[in-house]
């Protein structure tokens, strides 16, 4: 009997353990193909994603790209993490700002022999650049600013062109606000005050200036001092005071797909990610009604929207050489061919990154109206990406909430926020 | 069972070498890891006992602790009472109805915490302002959006979706009464309120033990309810301590220091669970 017993434990035990082997085993192998892992943030662009690489793949029989999602409410960056930890290291994948280069530094490839680096627009390269080397390929332009309904405007005849200072906007508003009935809408304003990431966009306004609009210098910035502080305040005291309340609680799509898209608010603080969504909802509105207004702050109080590159694909050099070279092509097939061009503007809706696009083939009024931004030069960079890690959902979001709600004053919450960051920096 | 016999310890190996990889070994990595500043990736230096004095002026840290106590005494409290209701309102002789209600009381915790987390998220923003809206009544309105809200909304959600489990343990012990004690009781002219703190409640102590402990260990470890519900907001002030630790170690990439503070948890946790057992325990009454 206890032979036996002890037979059909090592039995067990065995299985258990082929059934660990077999399981590493399947992953490498499988087949002449090399296998690309792809680790994408973007959810808005996922079945466009899918869609491209499926052409790809068709195109290119020996490679086989396994797209792999997160985003969306969960923490994006907290998966990646996982994955370098767990050893499933992808061989391309999205950077958001340069403390993600610095951090996966040791795995990046220098991409500056890419055709895709070589096109890319002048300046979006730097926000993937560590000492002079490129080592992100710009995924895209993402621009944001004060998204307005066009319609309401003029229904409340406001004319958007004639807003060419802080006292101007603010009149607007409260021209909007005096009819507030007669135009059948809830509030002026619909700023989310629940999302973390709208509130640390909404900063890079009035930081980016401070830091002289360099992204290399809000990376390396020990300091965070909010000398356009006042004005930070003032546009903060404009939207609260005429804001859909409650407005902690008001999230990303009662305020996009809810109020915004039903004219239930003027004016929210978004980007040109929206229009996809706004587009499942009513084709017309964005056709129509959507537009994007600067704000105005900084030495010259020039209007101003950010815009600019957010992500960066980044290639793993620490993967087989092959699988290297295939994700080169792969991403430089995507941004320099003709029929990657074609769905990058036509299907993902993007505004390009990369030169050699044509300007009228975007397709809605408001990327257009970002890209132009961008190409006169009156834009911001995305400072927000270059704050220390953790700094604007632990420090700087909590204390603006704050501040809303009325328990600190704008004092303090400069005081804290600056004090945070140079401790987390 | 003789412990020193091969097949003994042949048989506990597999148990034995699963807890060590995946929690032994893992502890004494974490207990080594709080002594040290790592980033996820690299151990940059060994700090002592730096994380652990860093902790005691971490305000965020200690709030979100007070605020995981007063979580965890409010549902302990409702989910007990309302579950022993609930226990006692299925053992009545109701027919079919009763399989039907213990159905319907055990579902919400056959629903994960996340997708619990949302739905409760629109029933408070939604659901609850569209009352108000057609009402006027000032209570239902702006949930979520205060630390008040916060909490009760964390609470409510939280008794909703364990009251059933701890109904399904009480029920157990409730049918397990003698049925001879409780017809001596009537025929001593015991009416039913009598009958079920005289002779029921004494007997189902035990049950407390086990509902206690559970319901306990569980406030106390909260996280997916609080992600998908609140988020922590406003401004961190429903953030309890289990997502104080996540956000150290994933937001601010401060994998040292929040290993240092999960230590400190682990050791709290550990603590209340065992002075709980320990002074239930000495309530049990033996038949």
């Amino acid at each position: 009997m206890k032979i036996k017993l002890s037979l059909l434990s090592i039995i067990l035990l065995g299985l258990l353990v082929a059934c660990g082997l077999n399981e590493s085993g399947d992953k490498s192998g499988s087949g002449d193909k090399t296998v690309i892992d792809v680790f994408n943030i973007k959810v808005e662009t996922t079945d466009q994603l899918n869609n491209l690489v499926e052409l790809y793949e068709e195109e290119n029989e020996n490679v086989d790209i396994n797209v792999t999602t997160v985003g969306g409410g969960q923490d994006a960056a907290s998966a990646l993490q996982a994955k370098f930890s767990s050893g499933e290291e992808p061989a391309i994948f999205l950077l958001g700002g340069l403390s993600d280069v610095e951090k996966y530094q040791d795995y990046l490839l220098d991409v500056s022999d890419m055709e895709s680096a070589k096109t890319a627009i002048e300046g979006t390269l730097d926000g993937g650049s560590m000492d002079g080397t490129p080592y992100g390929i710009p995924l895209n332009i993402e621009g944001y600013g004060w998204m307005y309904n066009k319609d309401i405007f003029e229904r409340a005849g406001v004319d958007p062109a004639s807003i060419d200072s802080y006292e101007a906007f603010k009149e607007a508003v409260e021209k909007i606000n005096e009819q507030k009935e007669d135009l059948g809408i809830e509030a002026v304003f619909g700023f989310s005050a629940k999302e973390d990431w709208v509130v640390s966009q909404y900063s890079s306004h009035f930081t980016a200036p401070e830091f002289n609009n360099n992204v290399k210098e809000a990376f390396e910035a020990d300091q965070l001092n909010f000398e356009y502080g006042d004005r930070m305040k003032e546009y903060t005291d404009l939207f609260n005071k005429y804001n859909y309340q409650p407005i902690l609680s008001l999230d990303y799509s009662t305020s996009v797909e809810e109020l915004f898209a039903n004219d239930q608010v003027a004016i929210i603080h978004q980007g040109n990610w929206i229009v996809p969504s706004l587009n499942s909802l009513d084709e017309s509105f964005v056709q129509e009604k959507l537009g994007i207004l600067p704000l105005f702050v900084g030495p010259e109080n020039e209007g101003k929207i950010v815009a600019g590159p957010s992500w960066y694909w980044g290639i793993n050099k620490k993967k087989d050489d092959a699988v290297v070279e295939e994700s080169k092509k792969f991403l430089d097939w995507m941004y320099t061919s003709e029929k990657g061009k074609e769905l990058i503007v036509e299907d993902f809706k993007y505004i390009p990154s990369h030169e050699g696009y044509d300007p009228e083939s975007i397709s809605d009024p408001v990327s257009k109206e970002v890209y132009e931004y961008l190409l006169n030069d009156k834009s911001r960079i995305w400072t927000n990406n270059q704050y220390p890690d953790g700094f604007f959902s632990e420090a700087l979001f909590p204390e603006f909430q704050k501040y809303l709600d009325g328990q600190n004053s704008w004092e303090e919450f400069e005081e804290k926020v600056g004090e945070s960051f140079t401790k987390m920096r | 069972m003789n412990f020193k016999s091969r097949t003994y310890w042949l048989f506990l190996l597999p148990t034995l070498l699963a807890l060590l990889i995946v929690l032994i070994i893992p502890f004494f990595q974490g207990v080594y890891y709080s002594f040290t500043e790592y980033n996820g990736f690299q151990v940059s230096a060994f700090v002592g006992l730096d994380n652990y004095i860093k902790l005691f002026t971490d305000d965020q840290f200690l709030y979100s602790l007070k605020f995981t106590a007063g979580f965890s005494i409010a549902s302990v409290i409702g989910i007990n009472v309302i579950g022993l209701a609930f226990a006692l309102l299925v053992t009545q002789k109701l027919g079919k109805v009763s399989t039907l209600f213990r159905t319907v009381f055990f579902m919400p915790n056959l629903i994960g915490g996340i997708i619990l987390g949302f739905i409760w998220q629109f029933v408070f923003l939604k659901a609850f302002s569209g009352i108000a809206d057609v009402t006027g009544i000032e209570f239902f309105k702006g949930w979520l959006s205060n630390t008040e809200t916060g909490f009760w909304g964390l609470v409510i959600l939280f008794v909703w979706q364990m009251s059933g489990y701890i109904m399904v343990i009480y029920i157990s012990f409730l049918n397990n009464v003698p049925k001879e004690l409780l017809e001596a009781a009537t025929i001593d002219g015991a009416n039913k309120w009598q009958s079920f703190w005289k002779v029921k409640f004494p007997l189902i102590i035990p049950a407390f033990t086990v509902s206690l402990f559970l319901t306990l260990s569980n406030a106390f470890k909260v996280y997916d309810q609080n992600m998908a519900l609140t988020g922590g907001g406003p401004f961190g002030s429903t953030e309890m301590a289990t997502m104080n630790i996540y956000d150290t170690a994933f937001k601010v990439q401060d994998m040292g220091y929040a290993q240092s503070k999960a230590i400190i948890f682990l050791i709290i946790i550990t603590l209340i669970s065992v002075i709980q057992l320990y002074l239930t325990r000495k309530k049990e009454t033996e038949l």
